[in-house]
């Protein structure tokens, strides 16, 4: 078995503690766990795709997720999600989609339109079997007084609709190594995660 | 920390934080490195634990410097490890053959990461392998983090055995990739040892040279013998064609194999220099094809043609025929190729699948990287232009400010190594007469600045405007101090080094400047641009991560900026010129309004300067 998650992000944006979290809940339930990180200039504001596999050692060795083979992709900004297609297809991409634009000084600068959340999902679709959009910047700002929990809540939302396959006490037990000083913010923002994606997979049934 | 959890835990690492894991393993008593993207993680994770381990680390002024430190160390009889971008081995490189020839006591790692592709804004792809080939020097190349823990224990081991300083070398995908490693016993580090004269080892001069150059072709011959087989591994299969591959690309083939399902034979080169012919040639002797995967040059491939001449001259060799010589491989590379030599298809069609997705992205804006929200480097490049106007040469060089490059500034004619800023516009200025700034950034003037710039008022040139970004740290690589910061790679404070003081000694005409004051900048601009002959600006301001940093700790609030709607007279220069990624203009009602995002403004207070019309203001605290 192999599980392909890709977390297109911002640089900056704490994209590489979600992947630690979810790298270490893997690791915690006895899975073989490959990925990338990047660091360096990639973190001054750049695009920062992080990768994440897991499943049996004799099947997972590349760091990379193949071409239109991702089966998960979390996006923490909507633009993102939309280059993120070159790891997609129909048949197997979940896509879920944190609808905060962040929009490149480039945008302005190049004078580049920046897509609507429309825009966007309408040229995701040829490329996923389902697509999940939830403000969970504005979220984390209502309940926690800025944006950085919506980054763990996207885990808990992923959890919660079933598309992520790991156990809760795992991600749990992740959160409290990887942020210990955050801890007890860390896990409402994952249990409030995890309360909308049952919510909504029990909507949609 | 997972990097001192216990022996026999299963635990996810970085490939660098691996390799600290893998040098604790074997005793390291002396660590010294430059960061460098993609190696900074080791002296990161070093400086973070050293005190707690009780081994020595130091943040070394440049990669050469620490390098003989390293060398001092292993001559005395401790193990020591120095790790240094691909670019940073260049500096080094003028010590490490002498080196060679002399040989070490205690063992010597030298950890390289190359970067094929670029991902760390690098001048150029360079293949560090071939160090190894003029050096006649041993390098191991692991695949993974696991291996990474092992090759470094068994680099110090065959430094040790073979008194010979050796390479670990990685890529990007190595170093920067996570993966599960089971940890091995810990090893409490020797920190003491004792510098005994020895000149049938140190003396590298002549007549005793041909003497050195034997002793080392000689341990290389036998570490060739004694490691062919442990550091190569053969993996069986069906048929006559086999594949050769090392370090990331060994992962991406296993994976790729499977996706089509094929068990070709699979020989890993884990040693890739010197290259085993033993093991090629028995590797080799009875296929009909082979085809070698490694990224960047044919260095390995070339071995293999040399060796397949004797053993086996019918032999089709593929490689960088069918794959790429520049940039990174990765399964969607690798997939095609093995349709081709095994006449298979594969399900996906990548062609097609990219085609499509190219269209759709045709038209999106890029997102570069950026100089962040508050960065003093923005303040300083639009105060440089401001008076030295778009058509003045703008010397590059090596740090955060290298995005200068992009628009709006453009402010990067050239980008080449560190200190080539100053040394090549020393150039210009002799044979033209146009005006030159040459940008140097803290770090980069006390590794590799110094002597351009005293090059440049040695030789009396009409001298370039020398401007020092100064944010008081290696900011680039993650903050990591140098010699004007204050503290050391242990965390200890010492007394800085003051740059002016140097510019003083140099006898340079100076100003210093807060880079956060627009008028102070363009006043000393204004200043040292009617002076002839050298003249350095020193712009100071803090790396603004590291101010908000600061202030989230102590709990002090971050200062906050808005623009007046009323005033707002949408002149666009706070986004065209200024280009700060934390205002923004939206469309409400068919109109353009101009805001700042509070999530993302950091209270540098620059924009409110250079708003014509006064229309941005702090937010007052209620």
């Amino acid at each position: 078995m192999k599980y392909d998650v890709l977390l297109m992000g911002v640089g900056g944006t704490g994209v590489l503690t979600t992947q630690v979290i979810i790298a270490r809940a893997a690791n915690i339930e006895g899975y073989y766990v490959r990925g990338v990180q990047l660091h360096g200039l990639a973190q001054r504001g750049g695009i920062i795709p992080a990768f994440v596999r897991f499943g049996s050692e004799n099947e997972v060795s590349s760091p990379g997720i193949m071409q239109a083979n991702a089966d998960l992709i979390i996006a923490f900004e909507q633009l993102e999600a939309l280059r993120a297609i070159y790891y997609a297809r129909k048949d197997k991409t979940i896509f879920i989609i944190n609808n905060h634009p962040l929009i490149p000084v480039y945008s302005y600068v190049l004078n580049i339109h920046y897509p609507t959340m429309d825009e966007i999902i309408k040229r995701i679709e040829p490329f996923a079997k389902k697509i999940y959009v939830f403000n969970v910047s504005q979220l984390s700002r209502e309940n926690f007084g800025n944006v950085v929990f919506g980054n763990v809540m996207l885990i808990g939302i992923a959890t919660g609709l079933g598309v992520l396959k790991l156990k809760e006490e795992s991600l749990h037990e992740a959160i409290k190594i990887t942020s210990p000083r955050e801890v007890e913010n860390n896990i409402k923002a994952f249990e409030l995660g995890l309360k909308l994606g049952k919510e909504k997979l029990h909507k949609d049934k | 920390m997972d990097i001192l959890e216990e022996s026999g835990k299963k635990v996810v690492l970085l490939g660098n934080e691996a390799i600290v894991r893998g040098a604790l393993e074997a005793g390291v008593g002396f660590v010294a490195a430059y960061p460098g993207t993609p190696s900074s993680e080791i002296p990161i994770t070093f400086s973070r634990i050293a005190k707690k381990v009780g081994l020595y680390f130091e943040y070394s002024s440049n990669e050469k410097v620490a390098f003989e430190a390293a060398v001092g160390a292993a001559w005395s009889g401790v193990r020591a490890l120095v790790s240094q971008k691909q670019f940073g081995l260049n500096v080094a490189a003028d010590s490490i053959m002498p080196v060679a020839y002399a040989g070490v006591r205690a063992g010597l790692v030298i950890m390289v990461a190359d970067d094929p592709q670029g991902w760390s804004s690098a001048q150029s792809e360079q293949d560090t392998r071939f160090y190894a080939k003029m050096f006649r020097m041993p390098m191991v190349e692991p695949s993974n983090p696991q291996e990474c823990l092992e090759y470094t224990k068994i680099a110090f081991e065959i430094s040790e055995k073979y008194q010979i300083p050796i390479f670990l070398r990685t890529t990007t995908k190595v170093s920067h990739s996570i993966g599960t490693v089971k940890l091995g016993e810990l090893k409490k580090p020797n920190t003491k040892g004792k510098f005994v004269k020895d000149p049938d080892r140190f003396y590298n001069i002549q007549p005793h040279l041909q003497f050195l150059h034997d002793r080392l072709d000689k341990k290389i011959e036998e570490i060739e013998k004694e490691y062919g087989y442990k550091l190569n591994k053969i993996f069986l299969g069906e048929g006559k064609i086999g594949i050769i591959a090392s370090g990331v690309s060994f992962e991406y083939v296993k994976e790729a194999l499977q996706e089509l399902g094929l068990n070709p034979p699979i020989a890993k080169i884990g040693l890739v220099h010197p290259i085993s012919k033993e093991f090629i040639s028995d590797f080799i002797k009875d296929k009909d094809i082979v085809l070698v995967l490694e990224e960047l040059e044919p260095f390995i491939e070339e071995f293999v043609k040399q060796i397949a001449k004797d053993v086996n001259p019918k032999i089709i060799i593929h490689g960088k025929d069918m794959l790429p010589r520049s940039g990174e491989y990765n399964l969607e590379i690798i997939i095609p190729a093995l349709e081709k030599i095994f006449n298979k298809k594969f399900i996906i069609d990548f062609k097609n699948h990219k085609e499509i997705v190219n269209s759709i992205l045709k038209n999106i804006p890029p997102r570069k990287p950026v100089l962040c929200p508050g960065c003093p480097h923005r303040s300083t490049f639009y105060a440089v232009k401001k008076v030295y106007g778009k058509d003045t040469i703008y010397a590059g060089d090596i740090g955060c400010y290298v995005l200068g490059i992009y628009e709006p500034f453009n402010m990067q004619d050239y980008v080449i190594s560190m200190g080539a800023s100053v040394g090549i516009a020393h150039g210009i200025n002799i044979v033209s007469d146009q005006e030159t700034v040459a940008f140097v950034g803290d770090s980069t003037f006390f590794h590799a600045s110094i002597p351009a710039i005293i090059n440049c008022k040695f030789n009396n040139s009409k001298a370039p405007l020398v401007v020092i970004l100064d944010n008081t740290v290696t900011a680039m690589t993650g903050h990591q101090p140098h010699p004007g910061s204050g503290f050391t790679g242990m965390g200890d404070k010492v007394e800085p080094i003051k740059i002016e003081e140097i510019i003083k000694a140099i006898g340079a005409e100076m100003r210093i400047a807060n880079s956060f004051n627009q008028k102070q900048l363009i006043q000393a601009l204004q200043e040292l641009r009617k002076i002839d002959g050298l003249r350095v600006l020193i712009s100071r301001g803090e790396c603004r991560l590291l101010t908000t940093r600061k202030f989230r700790e102590k709990g002090i609030e971050i200062p906050k900026f808005q623009i007046d709607k009323e005033k707002c007279t949408k002149c666009d220069i706070c986004i065209r010129d200024f280009a700060c990624p934390a205002i923004m203009k939206t469309i409400k009602n068919e109109e353009t309004i101009y805001y700042i995002d509070l999530d993302m403004c950091t209270g540098c207070s620059v924009c409110m300067q250079i708003c014509p019309e006064g229309a941005i203001h702090s937010i007052k605290k209620r």
